[in-house]
């Protein structure tokens, strides 16, 4: 399916791309900023993940699913 | 805004990124927290062109979300999750068509609509010095509806902690048991599966860029369809897939950092979809920090959804008017206030959502009279101990 070969390669890509940068340790004071986390606010992101979820047909993408409800 | 140590939490979302000195790649929060939001959202009312007969209002809900993380020894933590939601209102119950032949919409619920749901979960993560790995299990009731899960995740960092590679896994089963059920001759009790596999690659690019990529499968089974609608019919399988993909992007001069997540979905039900979300964190000084989020979605129509309902049709044959199959786009644009006060955080987010047929990048065959609009406003309050 032409979306696994997509994600595959992304993957690998990344993967090179993992071989090439080195950020040390010392780097990384702006990387460790709550607004560059992937879930600066966890209880936003579940309201929205909820809400969208009971008003489109999409769901999933970052995580495995988690428990359902009777709003959709 | 004070530096915190990102924390990799149910959701496998987050890259492991070791401040400068720590000795752990990955490592348990060091404090408690406990977290509260407050959040209503209002849909707009229908207008009398597309609801000829009956209530206008639609559904107002009300949410109370609650977290507690906890170190829990050296190596672990402890997640307990609790919401609560209450809904009133009403929500379309069939299509018909007007004397001019365009679709227009019976509302369910002539005394109003009220339904209560409440969900507790509780999970644990070990964390090494090359990763962690944990789980959490989950139940959530309605009037009419009951929900078991459990989640597993497991992280593993290489290349100096400047990879990431995440794995998840949850299954969930649910029980189906609409109100009013001998009344309306709905379904007196069904169930339905659901289970879920998610990878994501995570990747340092240099000292102010992460980038994500993530792949999620959901395999749904058993009923599929909405009992509260009429003349609704939908297989009883159901393969999901979502791929998606993440920026962090810190601007140094500006102070303020750009996120931006794009998803593309697609299911056996004939819906494809594209998601784009695009935030921007401007840090005022140290206490405040102000952030608009701008989203857009758009997906095609179900093979099976058709605007105007068929009751001629047997319900062997899958058919649906309900407005989330058909083909729209939408807008979301919001802001939200940050105040860190140390060991209190204030949040407070205001969101508006608007669907429309004339948004979609897709073609619109049938467009649905009910797409929905609504107002969204929260306040969230964190406290560390």
């Amino acid at each position: 399916m032409r979306i696994i070969r997509l994600t595959v390669s992304a993957l690998i890509a990344l993967a090179a791309l993992s071989s090439c940068t080195q950020v040390r340790p010392w780097e990384r004071g702006y990387l460790a900023k709550e607004e560059m986390a992937w879930d600066r606010d966890v209880l936003e992101r579940q309201l929205n993940d909820h809400i969208f979820f009971s008003k489109e047909a999409s769901s999933g993408g970052n995580s495995a699913a988690g428990g359902g409800c009777g709003c959709n | 805004m004070k530096t915190k140590h990102s924390r990799s939490l149910i959701a496998l979302s987050t890259s492991a990124l070791a401040l400068p000195g720590i000795a752990h790649a990955d490592a348990p929060p060091t404090e408690s927290t406990l977290s509260y939001k407050i959040s209503n959202y209002q849909e707009d009312d229908l207008t009398r062109a597309q609801v000829p007969f009956g209530e206008l209002g639609r559904y107002d809900i009300d949410v109370h979300q609650f977290q507690y993380v906890s170190p829990l020894g050296r190596d672990f933590a402890l997640f307990i999750d609790a919401n609560h939601e209450d809904m009133s209102g009403a929500s379309p119950w069939f299509s018909t068509a007007n004397a001019a032949g365009e679709p227009v919409i019976n509302m369910s619920g002539a005394s109003g609509i009220t339904d209560a749901r409440s969900e507790l979960s509780i999970g644990t993560r070990y964390y090494s010095q090359n990763g962690n790995f944990g789980g959490a299990v989950g139940y959530s009731e309605e009037n009419d509806y009951r929900a078991t899960y459990v989640n597993l995740s497991g992280s593993r960092n290489f290349n100096n902690d400047l990879t990431t590679v995440t794995l998840g896994f949850s299954h969930s089963a649910d029980d189906i048991f609409p109100t009013d059920a001998e009344l309306f001759n709905r379904v007196r009790n069904e169930d339905k599966r659901a289970t879920s596999a998610a990878v994501s690659l995570s990747q340092v690019i240099n000292r102010v860029t992460t980038f994500q990529t993530a792949l999620s499968i959901t395999e749904q089974s058993g009923y599929l369809s909405d009992p509260y609608k009429l003349q609704d019919a939908r297989p009883d399988n159901k393969t999901q897939i979502a791929l998606s993909n993440s920026l962090r992007y810190f601007f140094i001069e500006a102070d303020g950092a750009l996120q931006a997540n794009y998803r593309y979905y697609r299911d056996d039900f004939g819906i494809s979809s594209h998601t784009l979300d695009l935030s921007w964190f401007q840090n005022i000084n140290r206490t405040f920090q102000i952030a608009p989020v701008l989203r857009y979605y758009s997906q095609s129509a179900a093979e099976f959804y058709t605007n105007i309902d068929d009751f001629t049709k047997p319900l062997t044959e899958p058919q649906s008017s309900d407005y989330r199959l058909s083909a729209f786009g939408a807008f979301s644009g919001g802001i939200n206030l940050i105040a860190d006060f140390g060991d209190w955080t204030t949040t407070f987010t205001a969101e508006r959502y608007v669907a429309n047929e004339k948004y979609s990048v897709y073609a619109v065959n049938q467009p649905s009279p009910a797409l929905v609009q609504f107002v969204r406003l929260s306040l969230g309050v964190d406290y560390s101990f």
